[in-house]
């Protein structure tokens, strides 16, 4: 039935045909629609202002230096100016970036401090082989957080990311791998069996912690269940040699791997939710004029090289987005109108406004994609001169995604951006 | 109960009502008036006290005890206050706090939490009475575990997912199977390395042209970023002991000259052979041939690393080694002209290549004659087995291991690994899983299993879980404290006496632990938590404006700095008072050039110092504290200030507002950090908190972001047209002021003036129930509350001279450790 689509594809990393979807394909009840997916990028130290908030707002706003590589999207894209989540200055509080809950007042919330990229991992589930996928280089930004408060790490090696999605073993390494899973199975059944009631059972004292443990085995023994079942499967087959050809690799290489391999796991349903993370641990030097860390630079006591530095870095971020959301652009939807850009919300931003100030105010923000109507450079701030909850926008992208709420943490409404239909 | 209610009963008797009342009118006769009204300076209402510490406001009469005590608060300048009616406004916020306190039925239990990942290496390394977890880095599978306040023990921060569990499974298997070893043993072979079989690897594996092998005459250690290997034993094959056998030598020690290296002429050439994550490090001696024996047990799959372990060969360009090669042409024209000319005679250029002057590195690689350890030839041997089964795989499961047996193999097993007696019929899920496998996987693999579903369990896991018994949870939480690993058989036994009920019985086990070396995992984790030392690079000095920083890796030297303080403030005992009063620190010749200190031997090693010119010494005068607290271009004294407050003083102040508008800093402006803050305190919403602050900063302005000396700043007056390219003018300089005044009126003109000023009686006193507060979030994983318990600490530690490891003693004996 979709034998028409598998048709060869060409600049994603070689020639591959496409195979069969994977969730489709699994059984026989095919979901009736078709999918929406959410593409979230962070940093963690926001954006120099003045070079990525553009000059002028409306529709036809002026493209920004920082945004420049995104210049052909603009009348598809929406930068939200004046937005936040209300957190006092310094660092540590850009890991509410998608939640607008910091760990430390998580109990305060019914579902901690749980980021929307797991809230929609989540409304996923069991449908797709992996409820979300999370990628960086050399290390994260703690962005991704699930409903226990607890911190979900990317994957921070393209190998790594590559092995995860897209290496198939051998029948005698699935094998191998099935004994595994049914050993750590029994043992979760032992453990489960002696302690399971006595964690639920716990003092009042150990409760919360306690839970956290329950919660996990029981969690995992399911995981496990699902993999075993998930195994016989194969995977799509990938090809990113492409990417790792030269003598040198650069982050650019790296990083363009890494959406290549999500652009291509969303396409054969593998995944509905990616995070690509911009750590402060990475070395950016390879980038053309950047020779210091990110986090000096950001501290550029406004010295024009430095400046420069930095915003050779976040334009850096920015390019590798773009080129990822042209691929999405290209590739028409599998069993859908439209491209699958059209179909995949993307979000690009950081809990930190900017780095230099240690301000967590007016933090970056642009969402393209997902079939909005999009807005061109909006101020947010209300009739009173305050700023937006973040959460507002976040609301509107639970929405689109299709889940039924109107509340999601700190929010107080929703922002204003309607879907436009593909 | 009766005990507790006495002193509430007593002050009431005492007093009187009146007296309590007259005390109320002193307190709002001095501070209502600026603590009141629209605007209450500091968001800091009088009223909010009540009569009363509550629940909700507890912190901010403990908070005012303290400003009260320094003579903050009320300001010296415009209070009339007399001495004698301060001390009774301290007195009756203290009783009323030591009231609360005492009547508080707030429980001192703590909540369980996760072990962190270095507990998990040593409990499970203890738990199967092995060396360490193994050669083959189980547990690099491990998710990080986040930091709080730099502590890596703090319960809220150590979360627990199916993401852990799954990962500790995965940990705990790789571990158990490098220790129990089914089936027969595998034959020993030998491999004869040959120096051409030593291989320099590449620091990257997207590097693709080919790695350099070893000369017939040997194989020398260039560049020390790059390891070698073998290439007849890149890994081991199976698991046991192997003999190893290195003959190699010290060449060319001194030839070039420190300044050039960064190799001092004094330090010995060292070889580090790498295990996995085990390290063994040999002085090699010089242009004398030595073997190096070794018997180490290996897990399969492990890889053999050698490197020559230096912070020297950095110095020039980008740090890359290559660019030091230069150097042997420098020397050869200096000192061998005619090798020097027979070298300038042989380059040739190839027709499409640029050419490069004499003085390029490139011509000089072959030639090079700096300190590098030599290796001749090496044997490996093995795997070799004591006994079959190994010796310990018998002590943890006996000699002829048996399903049936497994309750009376598994027990003793999971009583350390749960630290606790094992209850009667507890183990039965586990002696199932164990029968139930044993027909498909055999005896030994099943036992195995039951042995990682112990260590998967929830009381092994999770620390200080409610069900263990008093006796139990205290020696697992000493341990837990003092070696971050399960508790000794000794230890389990003299709680279980009573032997550790007292003070003085603490005071013994702790200085028995110290003799013994038992101590280290504190000695080194306490501190690297209490100093945020894991920060230090996460702004480090300017690459281009600090390059003795960057290329002597200067920050590992000042990490070492301030564990060896630590480490000798404990073992000789010297009171807690000295990390700040101290005139000496422990410093090696890169320090030594940071500090401008003289007669300092040229070498690494680290040696006790005592400073003459009263600006270093102790805690306030080491460079990671004042590196940590830097921007990368400019010094903030904000930063530096709450540092000092939050770590060495207990002193929290609050975080800005977060509709404040934040000055970006500007490098460029002529203006010092001083005038542009007190630009910003000209706003009276920031200057209330800005003048308690702000002081306890300035003091260190004459250090730069690298912690050396500075009589002035240097303003950057970059080319603001970038297209005249001209050079940056000659960089203007700007005197630097680093006095201030505190709110009590006590002034400084300089660091001298503020360390004296540290080590006031209210200061000392602040310092030392700062760092009694730091060992109990340390231990406790959360921070302590009970300000009259700690303070009952601190006095304990005052009878003692502050002596430290008894004022440690004096925390373990506390209620609020032993959660009573």
């Amino acid at each position: 039935m979709i034998s028409s689509r598998r048709t060869v594809l060409k600049g994603l990393g070689g020639a591959v045909s496409l195979p069969m979807l994977e969730s489709r394909a699994r059984a026989a009840n095919l979901p009736s629609k078709v999918p929406t997916r959410f593409l979230v990028v962070g940093n963690p130290f926001g954006a120099h202002p003045d070079n990525f908030f553009p000059a002028d707002f409306g529709k036809d706003f002026t493209i920004s230096p920082t945004l420049e590589s995104l210049n052909w999207l603009k009348d598809r894209m929406t930068v939200i100016s004046h937005t936040d989540h209300n957190m006092v200055s310094g660092h540590g509080r850009e890991i509410s970036f998608l939640s607008g809950v910091l760990p430390s007042d998580a109990q305060a919330f019914p579902e901690k401090n749980l980021s929307i990229d797991q809230l929609f991992a989540r409304h996923v589930g069991s449908q797709v082989r992996y409820p979300s996928v999370g990628a960086a280089i050399d290390g994260g930004i703690r962005m991704s957080w699930t409903a226990n408060g607890v911190e979900k790490l990317p994957i921070t090696d393209p190998q790594k990311l590559f092995d995860h999605l897209f290496l198939n073993l051998t029948a005698e390494e699935k094998a191998i791998r099935k004994e595994m899973y049914s050993r750590n199975r029994s043992i979760l059944d032992t453990v489960g069996s002696r302690f399971a009631d006595e964690l639920k059972n716990a003092s009042k004292l150990d409760q919360e912690r306690a839970e956290q443990f329950e919660t996990s085995l029981r969690e995992l023994e399911r995981s496990f269940s699902d993999r075993s079942t998930w195994l016989d499967r194969d995977k799509p087959s990938y090809d990113i040699t492409d990417h790792f050809s030269q003598s040198e690799v650069t982050i650019a290489n790296r990083y363009d791997a890494i959406f290549d391999m999500i652009a291509y796991a969303f396409q054969t349903d593998l995944t509905r939710v990616a995070s690509v993370e911009f750590p402060a641990s990475l070395s950016y030097t390879d980038i053309d004029g950047v020779n210091r860390s990110y986090h000096g630079c950001t501290h550029n006591g406004r010295q024009e090289d430095l400046v420069s530095e930095l915003v050779a870095i976040e334009s850096f971020q920015i390019a590798r987005l773009s080129r990822c959301l042209r691929k999405l652009d290209s590739i028409s939807e599998p069993g859908g109108e439209g491209s699958m850009l059209d179909h995949t919300i993307v979000l690009f931003g950081s809990g930190m406004g900017y780095g230099g100030t240690h301000s967590n105010r007016d933090l970056p923000i642009m969402v393209a994609g997902g079939g909005f109507k999009h807005l061109g450079h909006v101020d947010a701030r209300d009739n009173s001169g305050k700023n937006m909850p973040l959460c507002n926008l976040y609301v509107t992208l639970m929405q689109r995604f299709g889940i039924e709420r109107d509340k999601f943490n700190t929010s107080t409404g929703r922002f204003d951006l309607d879907f436009a239909g593909v | 109960m009766q005990r507790i209610l006495a002193p509430a009963v007593l002050i009431a008797m005492f007093f009187g009502v009146s007296r309590v009342d007259a005390d109320q009118a002193l307190l709002r006769a001095h501070c209502a008036k600026c603590h009141g009204g629209k605007q209450p300076k500091g968001d800091f209402e009088l009223t909010a006290l009540g009569d009363r510490p509550t629940k909700d406001n507890v912190d901010l009469w403990e908070a005012s005890i303290d400003y009260v005590i320094a003579e903050e608060m009320p300001p010296a300048k415009q209070s009339r206050l007399s001495a004698d009616d301060r001390k009774r406004i301290a007195s009756f916020l203290q009783q009323g706090v030591r009231q609360y306190n005492r009547q508080s039925n707030e429980s001192k239990r703590i909540k369980p939490r996760r072990m962190n990942n270095r507990e998990f290496e040593n409990s499970v390394r203890d738990v199967l009475l092995i060396e360490d977890v193994g050669t083959h880095l189980p547990t690099d599978n491990l998710i990080g575990d986040s930091l709080h306040n730099g502590f890596d023990t703090h319960g809220d921060t150590l979360g627990f997912s199916m993401f852990h569990l799954e990962q500790y499974v995965e940990a705990i298997r790789k571990i158990v199977d490098a220790t129990i070893i089914s089936g027969t043993a595998p034959q020993p072979q030998r491999y004869e390395i040959a120096p051409t079989e030593i291989i320099s690897a590449h620091t990257s594996a997207n590097i693709t042209r080919a790695e350099r092998p070893g000369l017939p005459g040997g194989f020398d250690f260039l560049d020390p970023a790059r390891r070698a290997y073998f290439k007849s034993f890149k890994e081991a094959p199976e698991t046991g002991f192997y003999n190893i056998t290195i003959r190699c030598t010290g060449k060319d020690r001194g030839v070039y000259d420190a300044s050039e290296t960064g190799i001092y002429a004094d330090d010995p050439i060292r070889l580090s052979v790498q295990l996995g994550a085990r390290e063994r490090v040999y002085d090699l001696p010089d242009e004398e041939v030595i073997e190096i024996k070794m018997r180490e047990w290996v897990a399969a799959g492990s890889s053999l690393r050698l490197q020559y372990p230096t912070d020297g060969l950095r110095m020039r360009g980008n740090g890359n080694f290559k660019f030091q090669n230069a150097i042997t042409g420098e020397y050869l024209k200096e000192h061998d002209p005619d090798r020097y000319a027979k070298v300038v005679a042989a380059i040739k250029t190839p027709k499409s290549r640029r050419v490069k002057s004499v003085d390029s590195w490139h011509h000089w690689v072959d030639d090079w004659m700096g300190a590098r350890p030599r290796i001749f030839n090496a044997v490996v041997e093995g795997p070799f087995y004591e006994t079959w089964p190994p010796q310990r795989q018998v002590a943890l499961i006996g000699q002829h291991p048996q399903a049936v047996n497994a309750e009376a193999i598994l027990k003793p097993i999971a009583q350390r690994a749960w630290r606790r007696d094992v209850r009667a019929g507890e183990l039965e899920p586990f002696v199932h899983l164990v029968q139930s496998k044993s027909d498909n996987i055999g005896d030994v693999e099943a036992l195995k299993e039951g042995i990682v579903a112990i260590l998967a369990s929830p009381p092994f896991l999770l620390l200080n879980r409610d069900e263990l018994a008093p006796q139990e949870r205290f020696a697992a939480k000493l341990s837990y404290f003092l070696q971050s690993t399960i508790p000794d058989e000794e230890l389990r036994k003299s709680v279980a006496a009573g032997k550790l009920d007292s003070f003085a019985g603490v005071r013994q086990e702790v200085q028995r632990q110290l003799d013994q070396s038992k101590l280290e995992p504190f000695l080194r984790a306490f501190p690297f938590g209490w100093l945020e030392l894991n920060d230090i690079n996460f702004m480090a000095p300017d690459p281009d404006r600090f390059r003795h920083y960057h290329r002597k890796r200067v920050s590992e030297d000042m990490v070492d700095e301030a564990l060896h303080f630590f480490r000798y403030m404990v073992e000789q005992n010297r009171p807690v008072s000295e990390f700040i009063s101290a005139d000496y620190s422990f410093i090696n010749a890169d320090l030594a050039k940071v500090y401008g200190a003289d007669g300092v031997p040229q070498d690494s090693e680290f040696r006790r110092y005592t400073f003459s010119d009263g600006k270093r010494g102790g805690l306030l005068g080491m460079g990671a504290f004042l590196t940590v607290t830097a921007d990368s271009l400019g010094t903030s004294p904000i930063h530096r200030a709450i540092y000092v407050m939050e770590n060495f003083l207990g002193l929290h102040p609050s975080p800005p507002p977060a509709d404040v508008k934040i000055e970006e800093p500007d490098v460029r402006s002529a203006k010092t950090i001083k005038e542009i803050l007190e630009a910003h305190r000209s706003e009276e919403t920031c200057a209330a908190c800005h003048r308690a602050i702000d002081p306890y900063g300035y003091a260190f302005e004459n250090f730069d972001p690298m912690g050396a000396w500075r009589d002035e700043y240097l303003v950057e007056v970059s080319a603001t047209d970038s297209n005249t390219k001209r050079k940056a003018a000659k960089p203007e300089t700007i005197p630097i002021d680093a006095s201030a005044g505190f709110q009590n009126g006590s002034e400084y003109e300089n660091i001298h003036g503020f360390r004296k000023l540290m080590q006031n009686d209210a200061n000392r006193d602040r310092f030392v129930r700062c760092f009694i507060t730091k060992l109990l979030t340390y231990a406790n994983g959360e921070e302590p509350h009970d300000y009259t318990e700690i303070n009952d600490i601190l006095a304990k530690s005052a009878e003692n001279d502050y002596r430290i490891v008894d004022t440690i003693a004096a925390v373990i004996d506390s209620p609020l450790f032993r959660e009573e």
